[in-house]
C-alpha cells in the first residue's frame, strides 16, 4: 500500500476518535453539573428575624438576628425594595454568628408592603 | 523501512490525540466539582406595615366590654385590658396580599412576626394570648357585641392559643419597658396555614390570659391611625421558596 495512504487512513482513525472522545466527555460534564445544582447546601435552614430600621419615614438599615455559628464568616446581601425603588448593601457574619445590621446604599420609603432578600454567599 | 516509519508516525500521532483527549476529559470533571463548594443561602421577607393612615392593608381596633355597641376603629391606640366589666380587646389583620411578588403557596415560612408598639403597660407582668380568627370582621363595624369570639369572658380558652407574649415592668418580664416594639409575638404556624391555604386570613385576636381581674390592667399598643410610621404594627414574614 502507498505510504501516504496509510498515513491518511490513520488520520481518519484519529479523527473518528476525536469525536467519540468529545461526545463522551460533554456526557460527563452534563451530570456533575445537575448534581452540583441539587446539592448547593445552606448555612442554615433557621427562621431568621429580619427587621427594618427606620430614620424619618424611610428604612436605612436591616437587621439580622438569630445567625447560628454555621453561618460565620459568610457575606450577608441585603437588598429592600418597596415596589418603585430598591436599595442595597452588604456585610461579613462574625464568626460566631449572632446579629449583623447591613445598611443600605440609600434610604427606602416605607409603603404598606416592602421585600427583603437576604443571601448569605459562604462560608 | 520508509514504510515502517510512517506507521509508527501515524500511530504516534494517534496515540498523542488521544491522550489529549483524556486529559481534556479529566480538567472538564474538576471544574464541575468546584460549582459545589460554597454555600448559598437566600431568604425573601415581606413586611407588611400600617401605613399610610388611610391603607386598608392593615386594620386594627379594639372592641371594649364597657362600651359594647361602640366602634373604636378610628381610634390611635389599641389595647388589651382586663377588669371587672371593663375587658378590652385588640383585633388585627394584615393583608398578605400587598407582598409583592406574592409569596408562593409552595413557600416554607421559617418565621413570622406580628410586632405591635407599646406605649403603656401594667406595673405586674400579664400574659397576652394570639388566637387566629375564624370569621370575617371589619374595622370601622366590629363591637363587643358582635365579635367573632363572642362576649364570654377567657374565651375561647388559653389552650387554644397559636401565642402568646409577655408585657409588665415587673422584673424578668419578656416585654418590661414602653416605647418599643414588643417581642415574642410568633404567628410562624398561623401564617403558614394563610400562605398554604389551609385556613383563612382573618387576623388575629388579641386578649389578656386572664380576663376579669379584680385589679384593671391595662397595655396599650400604637394604632395605625396614629400616622407615626415607626409605631405602626407590622407583621414580618420570612420565607424561602427551596427548601
Amino acid at each position: 500500500m502507498n505510504p501516504l495512504r496509510r498515513v491518511a487512513g490513520v488520520a481518519l482513525l484519529g479523527l473518528a476518535t476525536t469525536v467519540f472522545g468529545a461526545a463522551a466527555s460533554i456526557s460527563l460534564l452534563t451530570k456533575s453539573l445537575g448534581a452540583a445544582t441539587a446539592a448547593t447546601p445552606r448555612c442554615t435552614t433557621a427562621g431568621l428575624t429580619i427587621f427594618q430600621n427606620l430614620s424619618v419615614g424611610t428604612v436605612v438599615s436591616v437587621t439580622v438576628a438569630g445567625l447560628p455559628a454555621s453561618c460565620g464568616g459568610a457575606l450577608a446581601q441585603a437588598t429592600v425594595n418597596n415596589g418603585s425603588v430598591n436599595s442595597s448593601g452588604s456585610t461579613t457574619v462574625p464568626g460566631g454568628g449572632g446579629a449583623i445590621t447591613v445598611v443600605l446604599g440609600a434610604a427606602v420609603a416605607v409603603t404598606a408592603g416592602e421585600q427583603t432578600d437576604l443571601v448569605l454567599t459562604g462560608p | 523501512m520508509n514504510r515502517w516509519r510512517s506507521r509508527v508516525a501515524a500511530v504516534g500521532a494517534g496515540l498523542a490525540l488521544g491522550m489529549t483527549l483524556l486529559l481534556g476529559t479529566a480538567v472538564g470533571l474538576a471544574e464541575s466539582l468546584n460549582l459545589t463548594s460554597r454555600a448559598f443561602t437566600p431568604y425573601r421577607t415581606c413586611t407588611i406595615t400600617a401605613t399610610p393612615v388611610t391603607t386598608t392593608a392593615v386594620n386594627d381596633t379594639t372592641v371594649r366590654q364597657g362600651a359594647p355597641t361602640s366602634n373604636f376603629g378610628t381610634i390611635t391606640n389599641i389595647r388589651v385590658q382586663s377588669g371587672v366589666g371593663s375587658n378590652n380587646r385588640i383585633y388585627v389583620r394584615f393583608d398578605l396580599s400587598v407582598c409583592s411578588p406574592a409569596i408562593p403557596a409552595s413557600a416554607t415560612v421559617r418565621l413570622a412576626t406580628l410586632r405591635l408598639f407599646v406605649t403603656a403597660m401594667s406595673a405586674v407582668c400579664r400574659t397576652l394570648d394570639l388566637f387566629p380568627v375564624t370569621a370575617s370582621w371589619t374595622e370601622t363595624g366590629i363591637t363587643w357585641n358582635n365579635q367573632p369570639f363572642g362576649t364570654a369572658l377567657n374565651n375561647p380558652p388559653s389552650a387554644s392559643r397559636t401565642g402568646s407574649f409577655d408585657v409588665g415592668t415587673a422584673v424578668g418580664c419578656q416585654n418590661p419597658t414602653v416605647g418599643t416594639y414588643i417581642s415574642g409575638g410568633t404567628v410562624t404556624a398561623d401564617v403558614a396555614s394563610f400562605v398554604s391555604g389551609g385556613s383563612t386570613n382573618f387576623g388575629w385576636m388579641i386578649r389578656d390570659d386572664i380576663e376579669g381581674s379584680a385589679t384593671t390592667w391595662t397595655e396599650r399598643f400604637s394604632a395605625k391611625e396614629l400616622g407615626t410610621v415607626a409605631q405602626a404594627p407590622q407583621l414580618v414574614v420570612t420565607y424561602v421558596t427551596v427548601p
